[in-house]
C-alpha cells in the first residue's frame, strides 16, 4: 500500500501579531505544521502499520525553504520520506497549491490512499482536498472521522454538520480527515534527530508545470486585524452576587427576557 | 463583461443557506444588471424563494452529495441552461457547500473564495470582492477574483427580509444526463428528531472542559432553557469526549454563530472556540481561571465555579420566571 498524506507549513495562527496599522507581522512570524495535518499523518501511520509489509508513506508539502520543519515533524511521527515543492506563501492559492500537490503527486508514483486534512489551521480555505480529487480525477471523500482500509476499498465515516454517513470507494482516492479522528502521536527524541537525516526530495513549480498553469487566482488585497471591541467586564467575588451582577448586564442589554 | 450583465447561480442544499444565498445572489445582480438564478437539484423547494429556478435533474436522485451536485452544475453551465453560463456561483457555505464550491472551481476553470462575506462586484463587473476570516478570526482578509468566480457564502451572515418564502417565479427544468460517482453511501445516520437548529437561536449557552462529567451537561442545558436558549459546546465536548452530537459543536471547525447572547460555561476560550462566536451581540462567559482567554472575548465574565454561579442564576431567573 502506497499512502500520500498531503500537509502545510503553517503559520502559528495563536502566535500571530499585529503591527502597529493593524497588519500581520508574517515576516519572521512563529510557523508550525497546520494543527489538523498531524491528524492526517497519524491516520497514514495508522492505516500504514496495518497494511502488507513494504508499505510506504510519503509526505507531501508545497511551501518555502522554511517548511522543511514541518517535513521533518512528520518524518519524525514515521513517514518515510518526504516530496517539497519549493514555493512561497505569497504565489499561491488554494488552487495553484492543489495543482502543485496534483502535479508532484503523479511524478514521484502512484499512490493507493492521498491524505489530507479538512482544511488549514491558518487561512482555513478548505479547497485544496477536494481540488485534488478533482484535478487527479480520483474518487474524494471529505471530512472522515474514521477510515477503514478493506481489500481495495476504502470504506470512510463522512461527519457533516447535521449528519454523518457511511460510504465506500475504491483506492485509489482522497480522503480528507477531522481532527477527532485520532490523537496524533508526538514524536521522541531520537525520531527527531533521526528524521533529520533522512532525505528530502526537493522539487520546484517550473519542473512540475508551466507559469500559465500557476495563476492565482485569488487575491489577498488586505490583511487587517479584526478588534475584539468587547467590554471586558469581570465580576469576581461570591458566586450569589456574581450571579446577580451577570444577570443585571445582561438585562440591561436587552439580550435576554427574564 | 457584456451589457447583459452577469449571470449569477445560487445553491445550497440546506434551505437556509439557500436563501440566504438567493438574497445576495439578487442583491448582486441588481446592482450590476445581471439576473440571478436559484439552482434547485431533483425538485423545487417551497422554503426557497426566488423569481427564477432552474431545476436540474438527472435520471437517478442528485441528493446532496457535492461531487453530483458539482456535476450537475458543472453540466448545466456547459449546455448554457437557463441562457447563459454562470459567470459566479455562490454556495451556501456548509461543510458539503465548500467541497461543491472546490470542485466546481476546478471543473468550471474559475477562482474560489471560501466562507466569504460582504460580497461586491466591481463597477467593471468582472472581479468578485469580499471579507473572510482567516488565522482563526484573529484577522479579516479583503479577497478579490476575477470572474467567473465561485463563492461559498459563510452562513448566518446575510440579514434576510422578512418573506413568506412563497415568492412564486419561472421555473425551468434542465436535465443533466447520468451523473456517475465511485462513493457509494452504506448507510445514513438519521438526523435526530429533536435537532437543534444554532445558527438561528437568540441565546447560546455553550459547555466545556470544565464541565466535569457528561451528566453535569443538564446542569449547562437547564441554565441554556432558563435563558430561553439552546445548548451549544466547544470542541472536546463532542468531537473528543463525544458528549454531544457534531451539531452542537461550535467554532472554526464547527458552526459559527450569531446569537444576541453568547454564554460560553467552562470554556477556556480558545482561538479557534472565539472564531465561531465572534460576530455575537454579547458574549458572556463563566470560568473559574481569571486569566482564561475568553475574558478577553468577553463583555461579561464571571471568575466562578461554574457548579456554584449556575446554581444561583437558577434561583434568580426562577424567581423572576414566577413573578411574571
Amino acid at each position: 500500500m502506497k499512502i500520500a498524506v498531503c500537509v502545510k507549513h503553517a503559520v502559528d495562527e495563536t502566535e500571530l501579531r499585529a503591527d502597529g496599522s493593524g497588519k500581520p507581522v508574517l515576516k519572521g512570524a512563529a510557523t508550525k505544521m497546520s494543527t489538523f495535518d498531524k491528524n492526517a499523518v497519524e491516520e497514514g501511520l495508522r492505516i500504514r502499520s496495518r497494511s502488507a509489509p513494504g508499505s510506504e508513506m510519503v509526505v507531501f508539502t508545497v511551501g518555502p525553504s522554511d517548511a522543511k520543519k514541518t517535513i521533518r515533524e512528520a518524518v519524525a511521527m514515521g513517514a518515510d520520506r518526504a516530496v517539497l515543492v519549493v514555493s512561497e506563501a505569497a504565489e499561491r492559492d488554494a488552487f495553484v497549491t492543489a495543482y502543485l500537490l496534483a502535479k508532484a503527486l503523479g511524478a514521484s508514483g502512484t499512490f493507493d490512499l492521498i491524505l489530507c486534512a479538512e482544511g488549514s489551521s491558518d487561512t482555513y480555505d478548505v479547497q485544496v482536498p477536494a481540488m485534488l480529487g478533482e484535478l487527479l480525477s480520483l474518487p474524494y471523500v471529505g471530512y472522515a472521522s474514521r477510515i477503514d482500509v478493506e481489500g481495495t476499498n476504502v470504506k470512510v465515516l463522512e461527519t457533516y454538520e447535521e449528519s454523518a454517513q457511511t460510504v465506500e470507494a475504491p483506492m485509489p482516492l482522497v480522503v480528507s480527515v477531522q481532527s477527532e479522528i485520532n490523537e496524533p502521536r508526538y514524536p521522541t527524541l531520537v525520531q527527531i534527530m533521526q528524521a533529520s537525516k533522512k532525505p528530502i526530495q526537493e522539487l520546484t513549480p517550473s519542473q512540475l508545470a508551466d507559469a500559465a498553469e500557476l495563476k492565482k487566482r485569488l487575491e489577498i488585497r488586505d490583511t487587517s486585524v479584526q478588534s475584539m471591541n468587547r467590554k471586558k467586564v469581570v465580576y469576581d467575588g461570591a458566586p450569589v452576587e456574581t450571579a446577580q451582577k451577570l444577570l443585571n448586564a445582561l438585562r440591561a442589554e436587552g439580550v435576554i427576557s427574564r | 463583461m457584456s451589457a447583459g450583465g452577469v449571470a449569477i447561480w445560487a445553491y445550497s442544499e440546506l434551505e437556509t443557506a439557500a436563501n440566504e444565498t438567493a438574497f445576495v445572489a439578487n442583491e448582486l445582480a441588481n446592482a450590476t444588471g445581471g439576473t440571478a438564478t436559484v439552482i434547485e437539484v431533483d425538485k423545487p423547494r417551497t422554503g426557497v424563494a426566488a423569481a427564477r429556478k432552474l431545476v436540474l435533474r438527472a435520471p437517478g436522485p442528485i441528493g446532496d452529495s457535492p461531487q453530483l451536485v458539482a456535476g450537475a452544475i458543472h453540466a448545466a453551465a456547459q449546455a448554457r441552461a437557463g441562457g447563459a453560463a454562470p459567470s459566479l456561483v455562490v454556495v451556501g457555505g456548509t461543510r458539503k457547500g465548500k467541497e461543491t464550491a472546490a470542485r466546481l472551481a476546478v471543473k468550471l476553470n474559475s477562482g474560489c473564495m471560501s466562507d466569504v462575506f460582504g460580497l461586491t462586484l466591481s463597477e467593471t463587473g468582472d472581479e468578485l470582492r469580499g471579507s473572510r476570516n482567516i488565522y482563526a478570526g484573529k484577522f479579516l482578509a479583503s479577497v478579490a477574483c476575477r470572474l467567473p468566480a465561485i463563492a461559498s457564502l459563510k452562513t448566518g451572515m446575510t440579514a434576510l427580509p422578512e418573506t413568506s418564502g412563497s415568492q412564486a417565479g419561472a421555473v425551468e427544468v434542465f436535465d443533466v444526463g447520468e451523473l456517475a460517482s465511485k462513493v457509494k453511501v452504506l448507510s445514513k445516520n438519521p438526523k435526530p428528531a429533536s435537532r437543534v437548529d444554532l445558527r438561528g437561536a437568540k441565546v447560546i449557552v455553550s459547555a466545556g472542559r470544565g464541565v466535569k462529567k457528561k451528566e453535569d451537561l443538564s446542569l449547562v442545558e437547564g441554565l441554556a432553557g432558563a435563558l430561553g436558549g439552546v445548548l451549544g459546546c466547544s470542541r472536546p465536548i463532542s468531537s473528543d469526549l463525544g458528549w454531544l452530537p457534531e451539531e452542537h459543536h461550535i467554532g472554526l471547525t464547527g458552526l459559527a454563530v450569531h446569537p444576541d447572547l453568547y454564554l460560553a460555561v467552562g470554556i477556556s476560550g480558545q482561538l479557534q472556540h472565539i472564531a465561531g462566536i465572534k460576530d455575537s451581540k454579547v458574549i458572556a462567559s463563566i470560568n473559574t481561571d481569571k486569566d482564561a482567554p475568553i475574558f478577553q472575548a468577553s463583555d461579561y465574565g464571571v471568575v466562578g465555579d461554574l457548579y456554584k454561579v449556575i446554581p444561583e442564576l437558577r434561583k434568580l431567573l426562577g424567581s423572576a420566571g414566577s413573578a411574571r
